[in-house]
């Protein structure tokens, strides 16, 4: 079924191994083009440290994994987020005495061309360059929260846990990625701000054309109106992989998710 | 939308408000008697506390100011450039507050320099005199020893800083936080070691007898119209403390500020946005580390003698001082703070026994009150023209 589409990411055998402990063992994932999947595990089952993986910050101790027909092991975490994965983090990594603006616009960092120099020299190109991209971060805003908008100038820490997250997410989106990660977007929230933030994500790939989405979540809900394909990891490992209904009901799934019967 | 148009009412009175607290400032400096100059600090105190409890009246006022920014600063501008003309008619000690104001105006520099470092990247330099004085006896050896002319010296005192800056970032950037503060504490002890150990420097007699600047033929020794050689050094202070106000303006307010404001605040964030972290605290380590230089230069072809004890870690936690309590990150509250930290206790030498205990008070007392500093810092705006919302 998946065979037309391009496969954009791959990761062969990737291990993560924390002094002993295996994180991360034989983990054979692929994505396709402009698909979402859905990452499930219990705590601790290595889903955030995949992410920390492939966005750099951890180094795997073994295998490898490709992003769009190019080797990333072993990269720095800017490195990476110029070939074009960007994340949003379980606990928001935003910069609260900072703008809304200032958050997104940092997205946005690998398509600005007016750096150092500019700054002192030419200010106009810069000024133009800034009032450009605060066009893009306004529609984005547009598409998730209109009154954000008005807050543009306003320091993200005066902001809802729901309004934070949908910044965050804007933040990922700034920068054009080929594929988004979400780790856990509805953590925290009430079920009604959960409900939200799914249609939020659906908005994401409406707007965007031509970006792929792996979203860890907890919430099956979200996980079975959002994703189109399922991976779930259980001690490291891959245990299932499949449709929402067919990895929901896999003996091994309800297992890791309810324990074993003695 | 607000009217931008010119109101001369609105800029008449900036005009009248700025050239009153001119002269008030001028009558502060000639104040000798301990009893009026605590009954001046009490009226300051009351003008603020008033400000705050009637804070209709006040910002009206307040709002004439943020709205006219460009005659605010013009008139500020032209006070600035009037001062040493009106200066020896008001003030009975005119030299030594010329002084003052020129070593307020190489604190400014330098406080805006390791802001760049402290304040927007989070790179606590607490070598900060140690750079200062790398840029003073750069400037002074080269003068002295090779006679090589103050238009290249200058320049040098900020390039051979940067260099000195960028061999110790490379142990630097291998540590974070503390540990990155202590690694340049180390550093700036060093450096004054060296500085008094080594027999080319001078050793602790230091450098003496620096020539002073001379521009395109043009002696800073030279009395312009009868008055102090000084006002020579005040305009040349005054031209480089606006060009590193600019300078700072425009890092700030651009994807400078932002990358280094994000890389201080969440650096995993910052890389993972595609920012080489390491590379852009190293920028601004070393960026900031000119400014500093640059100061040092300044500083030495002015007082013609330095020694390695001008340098020491005192120096350094007097500039870092200056930076917390002006306000992280906001240039005017750097400057605001760094005019308090400097002229004050200039001027409470009429209470010698209490400077220091009032002025340990003073650095107790605004944290408590002002925990962000005197001046937090405000949101980026990059040019007014990017806040305007469309219609």
């Amino acid at each position: 079924m998946q065979n037309n589409k391009k496969r954009i990411f791959y990761s062969t055998n990737l291990e993560m191994n924390f002094g002993g402990l295996y994180a991360l063992a034989n983990i054979n994932i692929e994505i396709f083009e402009n698909e979402a999947v859905g990452l499930i595990g219990p705590n601790g089952s290595g889903k955030t440290t995949f992410f920390n993986v492939i966005t750099g910050i951890y180094k795997a101790t073994g295998g490898t994994f490709c992003f769009m027909d190019e080797e990333l092991l072993g990269r720095e975490p800017y490195d990476i987020a110029k070939k074009g994965i960007s994340r949003t983090y379980q606990r928001s990594r935003l910069c609260l005495n900072l703008t809304l603006f200032d958050n997104i616009l940092i997205g946005m960092y690998n398509n600005q061309t007016a750096g150092y120099f500019a700054a002192l020299f030419n200010r106009k190109k810069l000024i133009n360059e800034v009032k450009a991209f605060k066009e893009k971060a306004v529609g984005l805003l547009n598409v998730f929260n209109p009154d954000l908008t008005d807050k543009l100038f306003n320091p993200v820490g005066g902001l809802p846990q729901i309004d934070r997250r949908r910044v965050e997410i804007c933040r990922a989106m700034a920068g054009d990625p080929r594929m988004i990660l979400l780790d856990e977007p509805s953590a925290g929230m009430t079920p009604d701000e959960t409900a939200e933030m799914m249609d939020d994500i659906k908005k994401v790939r409406s707007t965007m054309r031509n970006v792929s989405i792996i979203i860890i979540e907890h919430n099956m809900s979200v996980i079975s109106s959002v994703s189109e394909r399922v991976i779930a990891l259980n001690f490291g490992k891959e245990i299932a992989r499949g449709t929402y209904a067919e990895v929901s009901n896999h003996p091994e799934v309800k297992d890791a998710y309810l324990g074993k019967e003695v | 939308m607000m009217t931008r148009t010119f109101n001369f009412i609105d800029f008449l009175k900036i005009a009248v408000i700025e050239v009153a607290i001119f002269f008030l400032i001028m009558v502060f400096f000639n104040i000798e008697s301990v009893w009026t100059l605590v009954a001046g600090l009490i009226l300051v105190v009351a003008v603020v506390v008033y400000a705050k409890v009637w804070k209709r009246q006040f910002s009206s006022f307040a709002e004439i100011f943020s709205s006219n920014k460009p005659a605010v600063l013009g008139v500020l501008l032209v006070l600035l450039l009037l001062y040493p003309l009106v200066g020896p008619l008001m003030i009975k000690q005119n030299t030594y507050w010329l002084l003052t104001l020129i070593q307020t105006g190489i604190y400014i520099i330098l406080a805006l320099g390791l802001n760049i470092q402290l304040g927007s990247t989070g790179v606590l330099n607490l070598a900060v005199a140690a750079f200062y004085g790398i840029g003073g006896y750069t400037a002074g050896l080269l003068a002295l020893r090779l006679g090589i002319p103050t238009i290249i010296t200058l320049p040098m005192g900020g390039i051979v800083a940067a260099l000195f800056g960028t061999i110790l970032y490379v142990p630097l950037y291998k540590t974070k936080g503390h540990y990155m503060a202590l690694v340049t504490l180390a550093f700036g002890l060093m450096i004054v070691l060296a500085l008094d150990n080594t027999e080319f420097t001078g050793g602790p007699q230091g450098l003496k007898a620096i020539p002073e600047i001379s521009l395109l033929g043009y002696s800073f020794l030279t009395k312009p119209g009868g008055l102090h050689f000084y006002t020579n050094y005040y305009y040349l202070t005054l031209f480089i403390v606006l060009l590193a106000v600019i300078i700072s303006y425009r890092f700030y307010n651009s994807w400078v500020g932002l990358t280094l404001a994000t890389t201080r605040d969440d650096e995993i964030a910052a890389k993972c946005c595609g920012v080489n972290s390491n590379i852009w605290k190293g920028i601004s380590f070393i960026t900031g580390n000119v400014m500093i230089g640059v100061a040092g230069a300044l500083y030495a072809h002015m007082i013609g003698f330095i020694s390695p004890h001008n340098f020491s870690f005192a120096e350094s936690l007097l500039i870092v001082a200056m930076v917390i309590l002006g306000g992280l990150d906001n240039i005017l509250g750097i400057i605001v703070g760094t005019v308090i930290l400097w002229i004050l206790p200039e001027k409470m030498r009429v209470i010698t026994e209490y400077r220091i205990f009032i002025y340990g008070i003073l650095l107790l007392v605004i944290p408590m009150f002002r925990p962000r500093g005197l001046l937090p810092f405000k949101p980026r705006k990059y040019h007014p023209s990017v806040v305007k919302v469309k219609d």
